[in-house]
């Protein structure tokens, strides 16, 4: 195994696991922090993976999935706002 | 690439990934939510960058490494606009601050 698909594994077996916990308890903000943290994790896992199998094509992926991460927390910090 | 060089790639590379699980992990033990906030901030502003810059060194330069440190640019300069975001609405829920728009 080459030590990029390690990086991923430990990325994907320790960091997104603990923000899908986040993500899956606590009230809509404690949620919003781990989805935010589980999009930072998901480009980086996606990276090394394309890293690990030698493919670059598939580094569009994550820079799709981090445009769209901020994008998306942006959008649920505007809907979560209490309104005045 | 020779094997010094390969070398420090990994090991940048591996200190960027377990600093970013590492946050993560150290994120379930706090129980506010801009506490954890807190714990992004690493995880953006050094994990990420550190991931970067192996993957960066390993390949040399070429067209992916250039998308390669887009993302991680990406990454880097919208965690804390995400972070500030979220704690503002954080904050005004809990009542710390107004809730009017910012001038």
């Amino acid at each position: 195994m080459s030590p990029w698909l390690i990086g991923d594994l430990i990325l994907l077996g320790a960091a997104l696991p603990a923000a899908l916990w986040i993500c899956a308890r606590g009230d809509a903000v404690d949620r919003l922090v781990g989805l935010e943290m589980g999009g930072v994790v998901t480009s980086l896992a996606l990276l090394a993976f394309s890293e690990g199998v030698g493919e670059p094509g598939y580094l569009i992926v994550p820079l799709l999935t981090a445009v769209l991460s901020c994008i998306g927390t942006l959008v649920f910090t505007r809907l979560l706002a209490p309104r005045p | 690439m020779n094997g010094a060089w390969h070398a420090v790639a990994v090991s940048v590379f591996l200190t960027g990934a377990v600093l970013v699980a590492v946050s993560a992990l150290a994120a379930l033990r706090m129980r506010r939510a801009v506490d954890r906030l807190h714990l992004l901030a690493p995880m953006t502003t050094l994990g990420v960058p550190l991931v970067a810059i192996g993957l960066v060194i390993d390949r040399g330069w070429s067209l992916p490494s250039a998308e390669i440190c887009l993302t991680c640019v990406l990454l880097a300069v919208t965690g804390p606009v995400m972070s500030s975001a979220a704690a503002r609405v954080a904050s005004a829920r809990e009542g710390s601050i107004p809730q009017e728009e910012p001038e």
